[in-house]
């Protein structure tokens, strides 16, 4: 077990593209640390860098504060599961697992047992004499997490392990790593590009974006108070919704395309700093349908008309749109988060989360409020969060 | 056409087939009925021997020269699969593997190698080999052999490579092995079915080869036995030794069929099947 630390960990390739730019953060004994991010945001490179499958280009990682940068991977103690699981084809699964333990020399009796009690763990007792390729994609993939274990690593290293299931065993075995990771306490470092996966999991996240560490923070803090417009859109499901906010003349109050409201108390300072384009993140369970709540201080009222309805038993999902004027910088965050309600030029499209009990239907032209108090004001030149 | 039932469709894939293997064994059937014969029958037009005889088979084992260059084709054979077989492993696994300057320039050099008309190269290596001292040596064969061999087993091979996924090796790694037990015990074990492949190819070529070994050799020391048929002489100078000929001809396809027998088995599609996902 052991401690990561990475500081300012950068890698750039021969041709010049920088991968991972300057990461620093500290990974504690025993964490489930989770990095996600979009494809090709260097999640995967980082973890790479981590076990050593990749040099490290500028920048020092240590582990329990020794400085590991020029470690063979052999030598770090670390286990790794891949995203195609890579468990050897012509091994059996008891040679598989047995490998690493096999390669550190340990005699073939205590092999057997480690095997075994790791098997019974992962229920695979009985595929124990299989080859890999008589195995389903969710064996081969208890398999490679088992290689992983036997050995007791000082870290686990998994690298989008469960994107190759279907979702209901991707869901099943989402809870057979947290509670092996719970049991062996193992510091682990997973990469996801699933949000869900990475709240649902995680001590702490650090979100990517094209090689840059956005957030480190719990999934708690990342939904509540992220750092950017990136991380806010990127994490939650369905996603935060963005409208294009303008501060009015006087600083006091913020006009949406829906209507306008007051400045937060704590955020005055922080918006008569900015140019006076502002973004305001507004999550889906922030809006209501208004025959059910009184629309009291701090909220706007607008008429929407409703798209599409999803009810989910304990609640609604209703899609409407807004008309307005959708700003370059907007969109273009909406195409790197494939956020399809930010496309459009002229239209925004909104989710709102209902509560059951509201009648809206499909067509329909309901009145909606938006609870102000809640939500999230940007920066929209910058992309930050304002904070007092 | 009418419409084919499975039944039809599979009798015609089976006329096929035996037509097939009637046309490409007639040769080697007439190859062992004329072995058999005895010489005074050697001519006498049947397809079946009307006498058996081994007269043919005990002539070229008495003769020395064929026992001997029997030893030179089956030492100088196995010794250039072997190296080129090697030799070829690691070059194919660092052009997939690696990313070093020229890589593409090895493949094309060997590629271009390979199409290289051998017959063009024969003067010079003659007169080399004299000047050297390789001349009518096994190395004087082997290392042409190889020359010839190792574009097609590299080729053969970096094919092979090209499908193990190379998370296998980073697996490896990771499990604690060093580049070499990763190859050793991961990546060979896989590529096995085409080192087998490449070895059937250069045994085959190495053991086939006429050309080389016609001009390369003087004496019993290195001549092969595609080179040592063609100095059998007849009992008397009047008759053509067209029994040993075939004699020995039946006695050097042995080798090669034994090894395409042997090594068939273990050129099974699929090894790498289950590695990873789907």
């Amino acid at each position: 077990m052991a401690s990561i630390t990475l500081t300012d960990v950068t890698k750039q390739f021969p041709d010049g593209t920088v991968a991972v730019d300057g990461a620093s953060f500290e990974i504690a004994d025993g964490e489930f640390f989770i990095l996600v991010g979009p494809s090709g945001c260097g999640k995967s490179t980082l973890l790479n860098m981590i076990v050593g499958l990749e040099d490290i280009s500028s920048g020092k990682l240590s582990v329990d504060g020794e400085v590991v940068n020029d470690v063979d991977p052999k030598d770090r103690d670390m286990a790794m599961v891949f995203q195609s699981y890579a468990i050897y084809p012509h091994m059996t699964v008891r040679r598989n697992m047995g490998f690493p333990l096999e390669l550190a020399g340990i005699d073939e009796a205590e092999r057997d047992r480690r095997v075994e009690e790791a098997a019974a763990a992962l229920e695979l007792t009985e595929l124990l004499d299989r080859k890999p390729a008589a195995l389903s994609g969710g064996q081969r993939q208890r398999v490679a997490m088992g290689r992983a274990i036997v050995r007791e690593p000082r870290a686990f290293l998994m690298d989008e392990p469960l994107s190759n299931l279907d979702a209901k065993l991707r869901v099943q075995m989402r809870t057979v790593i947290a509670r092996l990771q719970q049991d062996l306490g193992v510091t682990t470092v997973y990469v996801t590009h699933d949000q869900t996966e990475a709240m649902t999991l995680g001590d702490r996240v650090a979100v990517l974006r094209r090689g840059k560490v956005q957030q480190v923070a719990s999934p708690k803090e990342l939904y509540r108070e992220p750092t950017n417009l990136f991380v806010a859109g990127f994490i939650g499901s369905p996603a935060m919704n963005f409208l294009p906010g303008e501060v009015e003349e006087d600083g006091a109050r913020i006009r949406l395309p829906i209507g306008t409201f007051a400045v937060p108390d704590g955020l005055r300072e922080a918006v008569a700093a900015t140019s006076g384009d502002l973004v305001v993140g507004a999550r889906p369970e922030h809006f209501e349908d208004a025959d059910l709540v009184d629309a009291g201080e701090g909220t706007v009222t607008f008429d929407a008309t409703v798209e599409l309805v999803e009810w989910l038993g304990n609640e609604l999902v209703v899609h409407f749109g807004i008309d307005a004027e959708v700003p370059g910088h907007l969109r273009e965050l909406g195409e790197e988060l494939e956020l399809e309600e930010l496309t459009n030029e002229d239209r925004i499209a909104v989710v709102a989360r209902l509560d059951a009990d509201s009648g809206a239907t499909e067509g329909d032209t309901i009145r909606m409020v938006l609870d102000t108090s809640e939500v999230l004001l940007f920066d929209a030149a910058t992309g930050d969060r304002l904070h007092a | 056409m009418e419409e084919e039932t499975p039944l039809t469709s599979r009798l015609w894939w089976t006329i096929g087939a035996l037509a097939i293997a009637v046309y490409a064994l007639l040769p080697v059937a007439w190859l062992v009925s004329l072995s058999l014969k005895p010489a005074a029958d050697i001519a006498d037009g049947s397809f079946i021997p009307t006498e058996v005889s081994f007269e043919n088979y005990q002539a070229i084992f008495t003769d020395p020269q064929f026992p001997a260059a029997l030893r030179n084709s089956l030492g100088i054979a196995l010794i250039s699969t072997v190296l080129a077989v090697v030799l070829a492993t690691f070059a194919a696994y660092a052009i997939v593997r690696l990313r070093f300057p020229g890589r593409g320039l090895v493949l094309g050099g060997s590629l271009a190698i390979a199409m290289f008309p051998p017959v063009s190269v024969i003067g010079p290596l003659f007169d080399m080999w004299r000047s050297i001292g390789l001349y009518d040596t096994w190395p004087g064969l082997i290392i042409p052999y190889m020359t010839f061999t190792l574009p097609l087993a590299i080729f053969t091979l970096s094919a092979f490579f090209r499908e193990i996924p190379w998370d296998l090796d980073k697996a490896a790694r990771v499990d604690g092995a060093t580049p070499f037990q990763a190859f050793r015990k991961v990546i060979a074990p896989l590529a096995a079915p085409g080192m087998f492949t490449s070895a059937i190819l250069v045994f085959i070529f190495a053991w086939n080869d006429f050309l080389f070994a016609i001009s390369l050799t003087s004496t019993n020391s290195a001549r092969t036995v595609p080179a040592a048929i063609a100095f059998f002489t007849g009992s008397s100078q009047f008759t053509q030794p067209t029994g040993s000929v075939a004699a020995a001809s039946v006695v050097v396809t042995v080798p090669i069929i034994v090894m395409v027998l042997l090594f068939q088995r273990r050129i099974v599609a699929g090894l790498t099947s289950g590695a990873v996902k789907g």
